[in-house]
């Protein structure tokens, strides 16, 4: 997998890269917003990291000048902002995901692997599948091994988070985000007690539990262990 | 606040000194009008008391029938016109005269009695008043001269009236002055009031209007747009140094956590006791970082900065969403956190900090109160806005304590665990703000309410 960074702090960006390349990716250096720019438009990467601010231009207006070139390659925006308003404008000027600085090497790994493997899902898609855990999500029916779980509105979106994402690493904050659409950390250990409870009625006495948890990192939902 | 023009103390001034002018006006042109007519009423006394003398010096010289000639003779020949005279014996019958017959009933008792006769003139049938004196000849008989002061009358009348319409117009333009005046006064005062609103709304940038007419409102404008520039300049320096200093911090925090996350995913793997070192180092880093966004938001909204993009937001719903969020942690707590909901409720603001307003109170609770606590979070409707209450049983925070609870860095009870920057309520403090609402921290006896009033 092709990664180009685009990071003006260039001993951030060393271990970053660093980091990256022992995760198994292959990763292109930019160190400032021109170059990114006219590196992102002649290579071919799977992805783009950009930081928010950057000499020369900013990595919101790369990636307008990219979309506007009909370049689609997914774009993860790194910023050092931590106001709320500012994820949204992120967002708007057609980046994928946004980061804040500073960061848990793990949650960037999460966010590039959701990113990468996320494909069109098939918009009639009407069920989820993994192992004998069944998401009928016309119905909001789940069935493990045939057999029906009562599960609470929150549960089954949190579960069907987990199922869309199966196999991939899921950290607290993107199911703060995607599930409760919460952008900040609040300091209690909220997800952990929920994954606890989802876990309770979709893994207690089964063989083969189907959540697990990732040190250091959050969970993944995925057949075996 | 809007100014009512009525209650303005212009207008209080303008009303007194029309009052003032009124009655200046009155006592002037009035003691003139007295003036004028007791000099015309003397000058018309003067002659009558002159003829009754002449007349009588007349009668003691050539008796009764003298007088009646010099009557006649003063009637027809160079008789000064409205004189009226009568001659009349103790019976008040005429004796000679242009008075057809005695006007009064019997003696008069006035000094200078007034009566009225009709003459007939060409054309028209006219009625005069005349003012007269009646003197007692020696032998009984009446004399009686008298004046027709219908012009005097009809002067004083015309003075009257044009006295009233003088105090009346006088006190009209003062009134219409004073109007202006405090009509002026208001607006100019209003527009201030209205500028300096709207500065604390979050339009820093605002000033207040200089007329260019070099009046004492330009100067006091002039003087307070200078104090609001500095003030201004103040603010965006504090703030460039704020956001040049947390980007400083930032970035090599940035850095270190990268730095440690290498170390951490380093193969071969580190020596057990130096990872969870390392991690725990870690979570001193994520603690800092909370810390200095917190501070970030904090001087965010400090800085009166309006929201940028506020959106409706259902506070009700909100509510509801979090306690769902936060129930499972206050269970695991030993606690009960429950939700009292208002049907809808919503004001215009950001969602993500009401989230996190709403975080921080819950968190708050959950920090404080003990086992079996219960934590309550409610939302009303009130008027067009929103009453937000989070409270509890636990220990609360002593009266003398809540106003400086929500200041940065400042923590209370040695009861809850010492975790936490000590902003959280500094933050909710300054988001309310953010939102042009208020927060206020009471007893709950037991516990602490927290309320926050968000405008609609």
């Amino acid at each position: 997998m092709q990664v180009l960074l685009i990071e003006d702090d260039t001993e951030a960006a060393r271990f970053l890269v660093k980091g990256l390349r022992e995760s198994g990716y292959r990763v292109d250096h930019a160190a400032d917003g021109r170059e990114g720019l006219s590196r992102a438009t002649e290579g071919q990467f799977d992805l783009i990291i950009t930081d928010r601010m950057l000499p020369h231009l900013d990595g919101l207006a790369i990636i307008e000048l990219l979309r506007a070139k009909g370049i689609g390659t997914p774009v993860l925006v790194l910023s050092a902002l931590g106001a709320v308003d500012d994820r949204v404008r992120g967002l708007r000027a057609g980046g994928d995901d946004y980061l804040t600085k500073p960061f848990a090497f793990a949650e960037l790994l999460a966010r590039i692997e959701a990113l990468l493997r996320r494909r069109p899902q098939a918009p009639h898609t009407t069920r989820l599948k993994v192992e004998d855990l069944e998401f009928d999500l016309l119905a909001r029916r789940v069935t493990r091994g045939g057999r029906e779980l009562e599960l609470t509105a929150r549960e089954l979106k949190l579960l069907e988070f987990l199922m869309r994402r199966a196999g991939q690493v899921v950290t607290r904050t993107m199911l703060l985000e995607g599930v409760w659409d919460l952008h900040f950390d609040p300091q209690s250990n909220l997800i952990d007690v929920h994954i606890s409870r989802l876990r309770q009625a979709i893994d207690r006495g089964s063989d083969h539990p189907l959540i697990h948890t990732v040190r250091g990192s959050g969970y993944v939902l995925r057949s075996d262990a | 606040m809007r100014l009512d023009l009525f209650n303005t103390t212009a207008f209080r001034l303008s009303v007194g000194y029309t009052l003032l002018v009124m009655l200046a006006v009155s006592v002037t042109l009035g003691s003139a009008y007295l003036l004028t007519e007791s000099l015309i009423t003397d000058e018309v006394d003067l002659i009558i008391d002159t003829e009754l003398r002449s007349l009588e010096e007349k009668f003691a010289r050539s008796g009764l029938p003298g007088v009646t000639d010099e009557i006649n003779l003063r009637i027809d020949s160079w008789g000064r016109i409205g004189a009226v005279y009568m001659l009349a014996d103790a019976s008040f019958e005429r004796i000679s005269g242009n008075v057809t017959h005695w006007p009064f009933d019997g003696m008069p008792t006035e000094a200078r009695p007034e009566f009225e006769i009709a003459t007939i003139e060409p054309g028209r049938r006219a009625v005069h008043p005349v003012r007269a004196a009646v003197r007692t000849l020696p032998g009984g008989d009446l004399l009686l001269v008298g004046t027709d002061i219908s012009q005097g009358r009809r002067f004083a009348e015309k003075f009257r009236l044009a006295t009233l319409a003088g105090i009346g117009l006088s006190t009209l333009a003062a009134a219409l002055a004073g109007f202006w005046f405090s009509y002026r006064l208001a607006r100019r005062v209003g527009e201030v009031t209205r500028t300096c609103q709207r500065i604390m709304a979050g339009e820093p940038g605002r000033r207040l209007p200089v007329a260019g007419a070099h009046d004492e409102f330009d100067a006091l404008a002039v003087s307070v747009n200078r104090v609001l520039d500095r003030l201004e300049e103040q603010a965006r320096t504090l703030r460039a140094t704020f956001d040049s200093t947390a980007h400083d911090l930032r970035a090599p925090l940035h850095r270190l956590r990268t730095r440690m996350d290498a170390l951490l995913l380093r193969s071969p793997a580190l020596e057990p006791a130096v990872h969870e070192s390392i991690e725990a180092a870690l979570r001193e880093v994520d603690h800092l970082q909370r810390t200095l966004g917190t501070l970030l938001q904090i001087a965010l909204a400090e800085s009166g900065a309006a929201l940028a993009s506020p959106a409706a937001v259902d506070v009700d719903e909100l509510a509801a969403e979090l306690v769902e969020l936060f129930e499972p942690v206050a269970a695991a707590h030993g606690l009960i956190l429950e939700c009292v909901r208002a049907g809808a409720a919503v004001v215009q603001g950001n969602r993500q900090l009401l989230a996190q307003l709403l975080t921080n109170l819950i968190e708050n609770s959950l920090k404080y109160v003990p086992a079996g606590g219960r934590i309550r979070v409610a939302v009303q409707g009130r008027g067009a806005g929103v009453r937000l209450t989070v409270s509890d049983n636990g220990p609360g925070i002593a009266a003398a304590d809540r106003a400086r609870a929500a200041q940065p860095f400042v923590r209370f009870g040695g009861g809850g665990n010492q975790e936490g920057s000590g902003l959280g309520l500094s933050l909710v403090a300054a988001i309310a703000r953010l939102h042009r609402g208020r927060l206020e921290l009471q007893g709950n006896d037991p516990g602490l309410r927290v309320v926050v009033d968000l405008p609609g």
